[in-house]
């Protein structure tokens, strides 16, 4: 079967990791969020995937290319970004007589790809949530779709649209008359409505496993949960003296030194130089050509390729950038003293993380000084400069110098 | 300037090109069209107008379509139906879409006439079409037709061809731009990146002596050497950004395109010498130059460069003032200067005169506009679509083409006009030497910035481009700018100057040099922060003045030219660094069409 996957934005929540890449590669235990979907596409024997491109699609055709792991690979540009509708509408010469469609940016279990893949016809994943006032609420008689309201403030059940559909392709003749919604965009929640207006049945398929990713926090639960899931394997050096604990995956050509200290689940990518004398702790994934040196405590954290923090560094619940270099003694924070939730400047709003210990979100290529210190919640651009001894806090904007 | 596009894939073909001809409407908004083959017949709608408004009914694309569409500037033949591209052979077989100027169109479409051809339009490019259908005869294919044929084209081109019942699209690039869009299973040419981005950001940049074959979902790139290979770029620009060709505003852009104004403008009317009949002007006793706002500017360069060189007495007036004048009509010839050729108080001007029995010239931008039908003889610019409210690069080639009157209705000898033909000529690069360093003159901007008021002076050719650097200065940075002769100074404006006034002063390495050194000494006692522009060989200058702008030597009578440039740059950076709105400066517009 065919799966249509929608990739085409930029993901502004996440920024500034976004800045350079989209969301939907962003890696979790090194691996784009995109690449967890295609194992369980695979898994669930989607073997034709079209994806739906635009924002830096470079990123994403460079890394899935024309087929991957046997499954064949089509794209579809979406150079502006108006909607979920419209983004089939870019698709539409692409698809079969019946697919399904889904977020690029949520992971969802094989079983549950599988359980919807086989019914017939016109089908929408739900799943029950605690807060279903933040999503879609799915309004249904027996298993049937009645309706689907956006963000409603007394839901009518705790059941969610989880973004993956089931259809033929009849649904272009309404996704072609779709309006336009409040938001300004061309969203498939109208389509589908106007669908169901007509008569059409949707049905609704309850699904276990969903991993939704809407801010940079998101990606820690993630990789921590995926971390959960790991074997062991040692592909390259780790010297006599270095202690791992749990699983730990160390990739090619990397080197673990002794005095290293590692608890797993971990996974270290390819040509790492880890230690001597470091400390990593659960749920950190470090990407390709890193270097993670002397006294150098990590932990939850997820550090991005050829990254370097060589000396004297903590970092804590933190999600730092490809190709930032920290200065001697640069130290991210992830804890206030009052202990209260941490809160982050996401698109120049304040968020409440609902997080007691969460660090900072670094983009790429950001070059500190020695004894920096970052606060809790600190949100730095790509392309900054921090000067020795500086304190940053807040949101630093890109391309930017702090002293 | 014109926008071409060609689209083969699995759109709805008229509709891809109708929404990216849009995008490239700066390139020309007076009249368009497209082709689409469907297999059968060539399906052609074509129009006077902008196409802005133009939409078309959407319906399910079915399999592929293949499609050329075309937004028009126009320089031969005026805007009409029937001028508007595409164009086709005789059978309405092939049509095609272009961009640039086939020189040898008139000894080409009289041979195609005397073998037979049928042409519909006073367009260059019909000759593209016709002679791909003598080519096609003795062919193979389409793509070898279009290579024949274009082996008889002089000039500059980039076109796309379609055959009624081919599922193909050939496009060749000469010394006009030519890009081509690489989507997912489908291709788009453009002469412009923001028509192709709706689509796909892979482009490649084709270069000249290119021919792209595009057929479904695949391309091949050959030259005269054979097949190659370009390499696809990456766009990260937005959509609005590449309209822009990346810069902020469109004012930059214009600047910035002044070196290729120039060449296109000076391609116009010089080879060796001068291609201008001298008619227009024959047996004239003065020249009765009327205009408005910088076109004025323009105006009164032309008179010191006309009266040195020609020897021609000149008279500049504001248009808006000239009815107000006697003027005794006798043998003068009255010359309108007006970029969009439908400034109000311009036409007024030259209607009055033809009531008056006087001769009528004109210098315009816009083919085809109210000025080029009223008045007896029309000079074009080559500017091409001017955005941005403030005049700037068609200021310059307005200058370009008072040069070659003067030069033209001038005594000089053979030897003499070689001389400022050759230095003419010289210019596009000189100004682009000062393009490549506009960061030294954003530094100097910063100065300017945080005053209020601030004085130009100039003498000689040095007053005119004195009073146009400050007109610039306050339409877009809102400062208020005044332009004076440097000798009137000290006739009243010298009660003014103090550390709160600024002036900018106009340094020509002629006649008027040391007197002007004098007049910046005067104004340096009076502690005013002084800032001159020159050229880059005068060194003594910078004994005297706080900052200079140094523009690449050149004849002093042609200064002005470099003068202005830099005087652009110096008010757009400092309206930039004030936050202003610069390609809309309030209260003004584009054309002015009420008196």
């Amino acid at each position: 079967m065919q799966a249509v996957i929608l990739a085409a934005g930029e993901g502004t929540r996440m920024r500034p990791l976004t800045f350079t890449r989209p969301k939907v590669v962003l890696p979790i235990a090194n691996r784009p969020i995109l690449e967890h979907l295609f194992f369980s596409l695979k898994d669930a024997e989607i073997n034709r995937v079209v994806l739906v491109v635009g924002y830096r699609d470079e990123t994403i055709r460079d890394h899935f290319g024309e087929a991957w792991n046997g499954i064949e690979v089509e794209y579809a540009n979406q150079r502006r970004q108006l909607g979920t509708a419209d983004a089939l509408k870019s698709a539409s010469h692409l698809l079969e007589e019946e697919f399904l469609m889904m977020n690029g940016d949520a992971i969802v279990g094989a079983e549950d790809i599988r359980k919807i893949a086989e019914r017939s016809g016109f089908a929408l994943a739900v799943k029950e949530v605690p807060n279903p006032e933040e999503f879609g609420v799915v309004e249904c008689e027996g298993r049937l779709v009645r309706n689907i309201v956006e963000k409603p403030e007394k839901p009518k059940s705790n059941l969610i649209n989880a973004g993956i559909y089931r259809f033929s392709k009849e649904i272009l003749e309404f996704v072609e008359k779709t309006p336009q919604s409040i938001r300004g965009e061309y969203e498939i929640t109208t389509s589908i409505k106007m669908a169901i207006e007509s008569g059409i049945e949707f049905e609704a398929v309850e699904i276990d496993e969903w991993i939704d990713i809407g801010f940079p926090w998101d990606l820690l639960k993630a990789n921590s949960f995926f971390l959960s899931k790991i074997e062991s394997r040692i592909d390259g050096e780790v010297e006599e003296g270095a202690h791992l604990i749990g699983d730990i995956i160390v990739g090619e050509g990397s080197v673990v030194k002794s005095g290293s200290y590692i608890e797993g689940p971990a996974v270290i990518g390819k040509n790492c130089k880890i230690g001597p004398n470091c400390y990593i702790r659960p749920s950190t994934s470090i990407g390709d050509g890193c270097h993670i040196g002397a006294a150098v405590e990590i932990k939850n954290s997820i550090i991005m390729n050829g990254t370097k923090i060589p000396h004297l560094s903590y970092l804590g619940d933190s999600i730092i950038g490809e190709k930032c270099n920290f200065g001697a003694g640069t130290k991210i924070a992830n804890l206030r003293l009052d202990d209260k939730n941490i809160m982050v400047n996401v698109k120049n709003r304040v968020i409440d993380t609902r997080l007691r210990k969460f660090g900072a979100v670094v983009g790429d290529n950001v070059r500190t000084g020695i004894n920096v210190t970052i606060n809790v919640g600190t949100m730095i651009g790509d392309n900054v400069f921090i000067a020795p001894g500086a304190k940053v806090d807040g949101y630093v904007e890109r391309n930017s110098k702090v002293f | 300037m014109c926008g071409i596009v060609g689209y083969i894939g699995f759109r709805q073909g008229d509709q891809v090109v109708i929404s990216s001809l849009k995008r490239l409407e700066y390139r020309g908004y007076d009249s368009w069209g497209y082709a689409v083959a469907n297999g059968k017949e060539i399906e052609i709608k074509k129009k006077v107008g902008s196409i802005s408004a133009v939409e078309v009914k959407e319906k399910r694309a079915e399999g592929v379509t293949v499609s050329i569409g075309h937004t028009r500037w126009a320089t031969h033949g005026k805007p009409s139906d029937i001028n508007a591209h595409p164009h086709t052979d005789c059978d309405e077989e092939i049509a095609v879409v272009h961009n640039g100027i086939i020189t040898n169109f008139s000894s080409l479409k009289n041979e195609l006439i005397s073998e037979g051809h049928i042409f519909r339009s006073e367009t260059d490019t019909e000759v593209i079409p016709h002679l791909i259908e003598r080519c096609y005869k003795d062919s193979k294919s389409f793509e070898e037709a279009v290579i024949k044929a274009i082996k008889f084209l002089k000039g500059s081109y980039a076109f796309v061809a379609l055959k009624k019942d081919e599922k193909k699209l050939i496009a060749c690039k000469y010394k006009s731009p030519l890009i081509l869009g690489v989507g997912d299973g489908e291709l788009i040419f453009a002469s412009d990146v923001p028509a192709i981005l709706e689509y796909t950001n892979r482009v490649i940049y084709l270069n000249d002596g290119d021919i792209v074959i595009a057929e479904p979902g695949k391309y091949r790139i050959i030259n005269e050497r054979g097949e190659v290979v370009r390499d696809i770029e990456l766009i990260h620009w937005s959509i609005e950004d590449a309209e822009k060709s990346g810069y902020e505003h469109f004012m930059l852009k214009e600047i910035n395109e002044n070196p290729r104004v120039i060449e296109d403008t000076l391609g116009e009317y010089v080879t060796d010498k001068i291609e201008l009949d001298p008619s227009f002007a024959a047996g004239i006793s003065e020249i009765v130059i009327v205009a408005c706002g910088t076109s004025y500017h323009a105006g009164l360069i032309g008179k010191y460069v006309i009266e040195k060189l020609a020897g021609i007495p000149v008279r500049v007036e504001y248009a808006s003032e000239y009815n107000y004048h006697q003027i005794i009509p006798g043998r003068s010839l009255i010359l309108g200067i007006t970029q969009s050729g439908e400034t109000a108080d311009t036409l007024e001007a030259l209607r009055a005169a033809k009531r008056m029995g006087l001769r009528t010239c004109s210098i315009v931008n816009v083919v085809g506009s109210t000025a080029t039908k009223i008045s007896d003889h029309v000079l074009f610019t080559r500017a091409g679509p001017e955005i941005s409210v403030a005049a700037t690069k068609s200021f310059i080639a307005q200058l370009i083409v008072l040069y070659i009157i003067a030069i033209k209705l001038s005594p000089l000898t053979r030897q003499e006009k070689k001389e400022l033909i050759e230095e003419l000529k010289s210019l596009p690069e000189k100004v682009q030497r000062i393009l490549d360093k506009q960061h030294d003159i954003d530094e100097i901007a910063k100065k300017l910035s945080n005053f209020e008021n601030i004085m130009y002076i100039g003498r000689g050719l040095g007053f005119p481009t004195a009073l146009e650097g400050a007109l610039k200065m306050k339409e877009i940075s809102y400062i208020h700018a005044e332009g004076y002769p440097a000798g009137e100074l000290k006739h009243g404006p010298f009660a003014l100057l103090g550390e709160n006034t600024p002036v900018v002063a106009v340094i020509n390495r002629d006649e008027t040099y040391e007197i002007m050194l004098n007049n910046i000494k005067e104004v340096k006692a009076r502690e005013s922060l002084v800032i001159a522009v020159s050229d880059d060989k005068d060194e003594e200058v910078d004994n005297f003045v706080d900052f200079a702008i140094k523009t690449p030597e050149t004849l002093p009578i042609l200064s002005p030219i470099l003068h202005s440039v830099a005087f652009q740059l110096l008010a757009y950076f400092t309206a930039r660094i004030r936050g202003c709105e610069i390609d809309k400066p309030r209260n003004l517009a584009k054309s002015v069409t009420v008196e």
